[in-house]
């Protein structure tokens, strides 16, 4: 259940005012020890008006404020416990259990500011224990695995028994593949074995995690918390049944957070989507836009699949499954349980879900990028039975993304340009902390950019196999510095200093000239406004040596190939996209255009790739299909046009007549004379008299004619 | 176009091969854009499809443009009473607006520079038009709040929102003009651009945009009488439409028109048939049709 402070008062103001003096003795009435009671009997609502009357009373009295947040915050409403514990601390600003509190509403969102917030909690209340379990959760989250142990430590010698250190002792074991004597001592305590599968869940170690979930449920069989949490983690391995009837049972006895809802929400929505599959993938589309994706999606886990398997020298034991979501939300709640999610793909063991490209707007997703990163994930995690840590894994993969073609992955961003000047990438020893609690917004993609660039590094300097040996010495659960040393023969630190000298080698024009190369941008748009041509080309080429990788919008490439344009070079205008294209432009109507130049000039193989490209960023396009497919035909690739009209069919076009007629072309030039009769009726069922369509009837029905 | 139509199939297709109207009067008004974008962007598309529609030199084609700040309502109303004037029964006539629009409830106004025209107003305008055809195709904000007062036998009204109450400026204008130019747009391959097939074209076009934007569609655009929007001839692409003049082809074409009839038979009755007899019946129609088709053009 998840209500508000202001639902409930909108709701009491429905009652007469003339019950009024009777309620307002009641509510008078109310202690503490009553609306304890209340809640402890899982009336909620009785308790939150408990604790209203009391706040109403006593509205100096800090602590039942943050006892009152506290019930908020159980019942699934952070957002309204949080005003509670800010107003407590309005009156009482060194409020031990207001600040621990809003600490934990924090570390719910991985915020690197709990650890603070929980210092300042231990401040006021020295023997606030629960302040050095949240501080042990939070440095065992980072992988600090020192400091855990030390809060945990801090937190025992307060409270002997206390739960949530002994479960984050236990997991620091576990973790590290050790037996642990911590887990006897949680014993019946249910919620101490979901801590511990917690933290396999965030090391991706979902049986282990399933293992210690399936351990608390059977010590505590009422704690929903962990029945939805096992829902979700079936959920993310594909075991539909079992994950529904542990969301259900969680939903069905009051555990109703966002998580639990919205996954069983998802769960009905399945029977929207279909599924493919070979002896090796899985393939699952919503039915929608199956037709049009299946055949690229198809090729690319192919084409990835036998790439990994060589250069990974593994095959896969169980098959890949790939989920594709047109909606993102559907694709966040899906991996997280939650709506907002900003990533674009997310990799469960052999369990991929992602966005669809016709869930992101065009040109601003490359899936088949973000497919291969994922699937590069399922081997690495394959190999190393989930041991391996998270940067070098996300690293990995963001270096095969541009490893399969140098145009895909993601490009230097502003953001990641600032990191570098303000000298924010982390030690090798910590990018881990930068994955899982980023101390500013953009540091999840900075922590990205930088395993990605390490990865090529090593790649570079030490050579590819090096990525494959370091693969397999994280399979035995090494630490990152072990692993640099012994591997590289190099220590953390010399590492760093290496690799930001490479950094800097690499940036270092960008990064200098960031500050100017905004300014030019604006003198060149101003420029371009006033159809100055000449110098819009000549400032944009100097701006453009300045941050070659900047192609998203307001690019200098786009608005030299306009000035070209105008000034009639198309020569000039090709070059120019051209050079946007192969930085890894993805915008689909410049490429168009670029193509469309590219066709004119009679470089029809070029035109071909440029649309290529366009297939694997934003392919639910029917121009794309036609035009592309068109050009095969063309270049005399019939049997790739055949592919791409049928594509455009998929689409379903509203020239349904001419698209079919196209695909019975393809057909009758591929030789397949059968299938070229099919298409040509279904032409001539749409469109009667289209007379192309009739002359081609004929041509290939042979006796009949 | 016609012949897809269930309904009087056999006129339809007659239209379709010859069309009926002896001119066609067709005046588009782009009204006020408020702001010097939406200016602009009026008058650009008010000046596209005034190109579109002189391009091909057809004499039984009139075409009135208004546009910046000639489209007042005086103007308007003066064209429309010289229309008419001129038009007599048997010609079509063809009114597009593009522009903003306000409905406050109970009257849909077209905004002008100057004063606006009401619904009801312009219909009064309309009525005394004698054209046994009419097409009005009002592309501007709010524009479903004006079928009611434009409603009239033998008029087709295509709005660009479902109701008075979607305010927001549209795009379907943009694609509506993009279906005159573009051959997709001609779906039964007759080289005649229906009212119909430009409306599903806008339409289809219009939701794309909304879509791949990632934006709630603020447009629903609708036709009130698709019949009618399907056997009103609004654009040609090519020279197909020109009847067989040859007398020793008559019998041709009239074998074709009964293969034609028996296409359209079998159609109504693929719901109750096996595909692959359904399958194998049309394709044995559908070369009779192309052989016939074949021996016209000989």
């Amino acid at each position: 259940m998840t209500w508000r402070r202001n639902a409930t008062e909108v709701a009491c103001t429905v009652v007469l005012v003339c019950a009024f003096a009777l309620q307002g003795q009641t509510l008078q009435g109310q202690t503490i020890e009553r609306a304890e009671a209340l809640w402890r009997a899982h009336d909620y609502e009785g308790a939150n008006n408990a604790f209203k009357a009391l706040v109403a009373a006593q509205p100096k009295n800090a602590n039942y404020r943050v006892r009152w947040g506290q019930l908020f915050y159980e019942r699934f409403n952070a957002e309204e416990a949080g005003k509670l514990y800010q107003e407590a601390l309005g009156i009482d600003p060194k409020n031990a259990g207001a600040l621990l509190g809003e600490a934990q509403i924090m570390a719910d969102g991985y915020d690197a500011k709990a650890s603070d917030l929980a210092t300042k909690a231990l401040a006021s209340d020295p023997k606030l224990y629960q302040a050095h379990e949240l501080m042990a959760r939070t440095a065992l989250e980072d992988d600090n695995t020192k400091k855990a142990e030390s809060e945990a430590d801090a937190a025992l010698a307060i409270q002997s028994d206390a739960l949530e250190a002994t479960a984050i002792r236990a997991s620091i074991d576990l973790l590290a593949d050790k037996e642990s004597p911590w887990v006897a001592k949680i014993g019946t305590r249910g919620k101490g074995y979901q801590t511990i599968a917690h933290f396999y869940m965030i090391n991706r170690r979902y049986e282990d995690s399933i293992q210690y979930l399936r351990k608390a449920i059977a010590a505590t069989p009422d704690l929903w918390s962990a029945h939805s949490e096992l829902g979700i983690d079936l959920m993310r391995l594909g075991r539909e049944g079992e994950a529904r009837k542990e969301l259900q049972l969680a939903y069905d006895n009051h555990f109703r957070d966002a998580a639990t809802s919205n996954s069983l929400t998802l769960m009905d929505s399945y029977s929207k989507f279909e599924t493919f599959e070979t002896p090796t993938t899985a393939l699952r589309l919503n039915k929608k836009e199956a037709d049009v994706l299946r055949p690229y999606f198809e090729e690319e886990m192919k084409r990835a699949m036998a790439t990994y398997e060589k250069k990974y020298k593994y095959v896969l034991k169980q098959p890949v499954q790939v989920e594709v979501y047109p909606d993102h939300e559907d694709f966040a709640v899906r991996t997280m349980g939650l709506p907002g999610l900003g990533a674009l793909g997310v990799t469960f063991d052999n369990y991929i879900a992602m966005d669809s490209p016709s869930g992101r707007p065009p040109g601003s997703f490359h899936w088949a990028s973000t497919l291969w990163h994922e699937m590069s994930h399922v081997y690495v995690i394959k190999m190393t039975n989930d041991r391996v840590p998270r940067w070098f894994t996300e690293g990995l993969s963001v270096h095969e993304e541009t490893a399969a073609s140098p145009d895909w992955g993601d490009r230097l961003s502003p953001e990641i340009l600032a990191a570098i000047r303000d000298k924010k990438l982390l030690p090798i020893a910590e990018i881990d902390r930068g994955f899982v609690h980023p101390s500013y917004p953009s540091q999840v993609i900075v922590s990205y950019y930088q395993a990605g660039k390490i990865c090529d590094y090593i790649g570079e300097r030490w050579g590819e196999g090096k990525l494959l040996d370091m693969i397999h010495e994280f399979a035995k659960n090494r630490p990152t510095v072990d692993v640099i040393r012994e591997q590289l023969g190099v220590e953390p630190e010399a590492f760093d200093k290496d690799f930001l000298a490479m950094i800097d080698k690499e940036t270092s024009k960008t990064v200098a000239g960031f500050a100017d190369w905004t300014k030019q941008v604006r003198e060149i748009s101003q420029l371009a406004k006033d159809g100055k041509n000449d110098e819009v080309i000549a400032k944009g080429r100097a701006a453009e040596g300045l941050y070659p990788d900047y192609v998203e919008a307001g690019n200098v490439y786009s608005f030299i190939a306009d000035a070209c344009l105008k000034k009639d070079d198309k020569v000039c205008a090709m070059d120019e996209l051209g050079r946007y294209s192969k930085v890894g432009g993805r915008d689909p109507e410049t490429i168009k255009k670029y193509a469309k130049l590219l066709q004119d000039a009679g470089k029809l193989k070029e035109a071909e790739a440029a649309l290529e490209r366009l297939n694997f960023i934003f392919p639910v396009d029917a121009e794309l299909h036609e035009r592309l497919g068109n050009l095969l035909m063309q270049t005399g690739d019939a049997k790739a046009a055949v592919g791409e009209f049928q594509a455009l069919i998929a689409m379903h076009p509203i020239d349904l007549a001419g698209s079919h007629y196209n695909l019975a072309r393809a057909y009758q030039a591929a030789g397949q004379k059968d299938q070229a009769r099919e298409e040509a009726v279904s032409a001539l069922e749409a469109a009667p008299n289209f007379r192309p369509a009739q002359k081609l009837l004929l041509e290939v029905s042979g006796d009949e004619k | 176009m016609g012949c897809r139509v269930k309904i009087l199939p056999v006129l339809l297709c007659v239209a379709a091969a010859s069309p009926v109207f002896a001119s066609t009067y067709i005046v588009t008004v782009a009204g006020l854009g408020g702001e010097p974008d939406y200016e602009q962007r009026f008058a650009a598309l008010a000046t596209d499809m005034d190109k579109i529609l002189r391009a091909d030199g057809q004499s039984d084609r009139i075409v009135e443009t208004l546009k910046g700040p000639e489209a007042t309502r005086v103007k308007l109303e003066a064209t429309l009473n010289k229309i008419a004037g001129q038009a007599k029964a048997q010609d079509a006539f063809v009114l597009m607006m593009i522009g903003h629009g306000t409905f406050d409830g109970t009257e849909y106004k077209f905004n002008l520079p100057g004063p606006d025209i009401s619904a009801p107003e312009l219909a009064v305008l309309l009525n005394r038009i004698p054209a046994g055809r009419q097409l009005v195709v009002d592309m501007t904000s709010a524009s479903g709040g004006a079928v009611s007062a434009l409603k009239k036998d033998n008029r087709t009204i295509i709005t660009a929102t479902k109701s008075g109450t979607e305010k927001n400026a549209t795009v379907f204008a943009r694609f509506w003009v993009e279906a005159l130019r573009d051959p997709a747009a001609d779906v039964d391959k007759n080289e005649i651009v229906s009212a119909l097939e430009a409306f599903q074209y806008a339409e289809k076009k219009t939701g794309q945009f909304y879509s791949e934007a990632k934006r709630l569609a603020t447009e629903h655009a609708q036709v009130d009488d698709p019949q009618h929007a399907s056997a009103f001839p609004l654009f040609k692409f090519g020279s197909a439409s020109a009847a067989v003049a040859d007398p020793a082809k008559r019998v041709l074409v009239a074998k074709k028109d009964d293969i034609e009839n028996k296409i359209d038979a079998l159609k109504y009755q693929k719901p109750l048939m096996a595909p692959d007899d359904y399958k194998r019946q049309l394709t044995a129609l559908l070369i009779e049709l192309a052989k016939a088709q074949e021996a016209i053009d000989k």
